[in-house]
């Protein structure tokens, strides 16, 4: 029987959708799962964090001055099991516009990351930003960025490709303009839909269509922002993401912050035109078929919008997403594997290049059976 | 490669830019280089800055068809190589230990991307019209920022490399450099930097004491348009108003009201006391936050007003002091 480690994920409340469908994805991937179990703890806010058995704890919660208390006692009580924090929530645009007191809010992010052997940014930006703002020294911070399983978005139609050499089942269908506009997320205020909603206002196209696809508190400020523009519809989104992009065109990403935009991701692995605001991670998404758009002036992006739908990606010879999943599984595996160090090196020998110089704590992995 | 950049952009400057190169070439920091940014000019200004640059390596002249301030900056900025970069307009000059002062602010507060100071007024022979800029130093928020400018113009800051790249982008139409000023805003665009370098990075900005750049005055009989200045700062809001429109409904009628006492300000320097009497008034009809946050130069504001309207510019022959210099005011000369 071949014994693997135990990785912990812990989530809360706070923990975003999206992160949420990544962890959802660690838990499934075959790569991921052949090097160690990963498994999935709901922490309850407001509560002591529980004892966890664990050769590897990852967090997923979002640093708060409510919680550092209790990561504090946490950390001490896991005194020799490598704790990795994954930063999902926040970036140099975040901390500009929602922290009054940016020095105190960098000593909060500084202090909670000094508990975590290593901190996982989730765009090149955010780390760059950690590092800029010594939250974090440049040999503990790493960049993953998040991934979930791409093929079923790439097996979606492009919207400007009507025949596919690749799935020979498909009948072809006659070429046609874009119209459509789709865009993903919580109706608050971080996802910029208040904007989208007026520059697609300014496009006298009746033919045109914007889809907002999420809830949240914005939803009746979105729905008197978008009037009798019967053009714009809001809607759930529904438990398929191919599914939903597979109707629009074009996804626009007009957020005001973003740690590393999975919707830009999904919307590239889908041949999707993308439209984004460039923003922190978003950045990493301006390459190919997307377009990034620097300020968040209404008629910029008006005349942007109608740049992205006269022009749409032509570029199908390449997947600019290809190999995403498996970036991802071997960063994972290799950050885990660091951090194991020589416990099970018999077990995890590709994922010890290097065992630093100081000699580890000695203690009992927590392994778990290979049942598959 | 320098450690620090001095952009200088120059518009038919030839009566003051040899000066303001002097006091650039004696900064006691000596790790710079000096761009002068000659922006079309049709008199002597290039010919000028060319005898001054043979004498001293360290300053280069860059020549342009005129694009305003802003583009004369711009372009000095394509150029620049220092990690750290002043601005002094070609009218203006700099204290000798400036510079020094702050790199010493900068290299001390990393988190710090904007270094301010205070400014003294001087008139056109270069005597200290007794006028100073005292702006708050410290804890400045977006909020400080929008409403009360304590950056002042652009010859005040000394300014991170790093900071202005964050606030760089490239319009459809240009081919040549990025844009860091916005060269659409003609009259509010150093305000309009300093407001996206707030709301859109975290970099902070701070203030060092000491007045240690000297603004000239603007000539006599230049006028005020106050509508083509309102105007310019609403298109300024209105561009950035997306951004975070939780930001702006909060502070934007005290900021109106704040913008519209600065300009009643430089409207009683350029003696137009009707106006500056018209423009408090709407103000506080707009917000009482000026009165609130700042009573004192309120009261004196309209008083200055009043005895200009009622009895004429001697009224305030003798009065400097209730004609505060305003951030405004220096802007007013782009």
């Amino acid at each position: 029987m071949r014994l693997r480690p135990r990785i912990m994920h812990l989530v809360d409340d706070t923990t975003p959708e999206a992160a949420l469908r990544v962890l959802d994805h660690m838990q499934r991937c075959p790569v991921l799962a052949a090097k160690a179990c990963h498994e999935r703890l709901h922490v309850a806010r407001g509560h002591r964090l529980p004892q966890v058995d664990a050769d590897v704890i990852v967090s997923h919660l979002t640093v708060r001055w409510r919680l550092l208390p209790a990561l504090i006692v946490f950390r001490a009580r896991h005194a020799t099991t490598p704790l990795v924090h994954v930063e999902h929530a926040y970036t140099e645009a975040f901390c500009a516009l929602n922290v009054a007191s940016r020095s105190r809010f960098h000593g909060l992010v500084r202090t909670t990351y000094a508990l975590f052997d290593r901190v996982v940014a989730v765009s090149h930006a955010q780390a760059a930003w950690m590092v800029r703002r010594r939250l974090v020294s440049e040999g503990a911070v790493q960049v993953i960025h998040p991934v979930v399983d791409l093929d079923p978005l790439r097996a979606l139609d492009r919207p400007d490709r009507p025949d596919r050499p690749d799935r020979p089942d498909r009948p072809d269908r006659p070429d046609r303009p874009l119209r459509r506009i789709g865009a993903f997320g919580a109706f608050d205020q971080q996802q910029g839909f208040d904007l989208l909603i007026l520059a697609f206002r300014g496009l006298p196209n009746r033919d045109l269509r914007l889809t907002l696809y999420g809830s949240g508190p914005e939803h009746a400020a979105l729905t008197a922002l978008a009037g009798r523009d019967h053009r714009i519809t809001l809607r759930s989104a529904g438990p398929s993401m191919a599914a939903d992009l597979a109707q629009v065109d074009v996804v626009a990403m007009p957020s005001r912050w973003e740690a590393s935009g999975l919707t830009g991701l999904e919307a590239r692995a889908a041949g999707r035109t993308l439209l984004t605001s460039g923003v922190d991670g978003l950045a990493d998404h301006s390459q190919g078929s997307a377009h990034s758009l620097r300020g968040y002036a209404v008629d910029s992006w008006t005349a942007a919008l109608e740049q992205a739908l006269a022009q749409p990606w032509r570029d199908t010879a390449s997947d600019p997403t290809f190999g995403a999943e498996t970036r991802f599984a071997t960063k994972w595996a290799a950050l885990t594997g660091d951090l194991l160090g020589d416990l099970m090196p018999e077990m995890v020998p590709e994922m010890v290049p290097d065992l630093g110089p100081g000699p580890r704590p000695k203690r009992a992995p927590k392994l778990v059976p290979v049942t598959s | 490669m320098p450690y620090a950049s001095i952009i200088v952009p120059a518009f038919n400057a030839q009566a003051t830019v040899r000066a303001t190169l002097t006091s650039l070439t004696a900064q006691s920091h000596a790790d710079l280089e000096i761009i002068v940014v000659d922006d079309g000019s049709t008199d002597d200004t290039a010919v000028l800055a060319q005898q001054v640059a043979a004498t001293d390596p360290r300053i280069k002249v860059v020549r342009q068809a005129n694009r305003g301030l802003a583009g004369a900056r711009n372009s000095g900025l394509a150029v620049a190589q220092g990690a750290v970069i002043g601005f002094c307009d070609a009218t203006d000059l700099w204290m000798p230990d400036k510079l020094a002062t702050h790199v010493a602010h900068l290299r001390a507060a990393p988190e710090v991307g904007l270094s301010y100071s205070g400014a003294r007024e001087i008139d056109g022979q270069g005597r200290a019209t007794g006028r100073t800029l005292r702006p708050r130093l410290r804890g400045i928020t977006p909020a400080h920022v929008f409403k009360r400018d304590p950056v002042g113009g652009c010859s005040t800051p000394v300014i991170r490399r790093a900071a202005l790249d964050a606030l760089g982008w490239r319009p459809r139409f240009e081919r040549q450099r990025d844009w860091i000023f916005d060269e659409s805003v003609r009259q509010a665009g150093v305000f309009d930097c300093w407001l996206r370098l707030s709301l859109s990075t975290d970099w902070e900005i701070a203030g060092v004491p000491g007045l240690l750049t000297c603004l000239r005055a603007p000539a006599e009989g230049m006028t005020l348009d106050t509508r083509a200045r309102l105007a310019s700062w609403d298109r300024v809001v209105t561009r950035l108003r997306s951004q975070s429109p939780a930001f702006f409904d909060r502070h934007e009628p005290a900021a109106r009201a704040f913008q519209m006492v600065s300009l009643a300000r430089c409207a009683i320097a350029a003696g137009d006391g009707a106006t500056a009497r018209a423009l408090i008034r709407n103000a506080l009809r707009i917000s009482a936050a000026p009165l609130r946050e700042d009573p004192v130069t309120i009261a004196t504001t309209w008083v200055a007003a009043q005895a200009l309207d009622r009895m004429g510019p001697r009224a305030l022959s003798r009065a400097k002091d209730l004609r505060p210099l305003s951030s405004v005011c220096v802007e007013r000369r782009h």
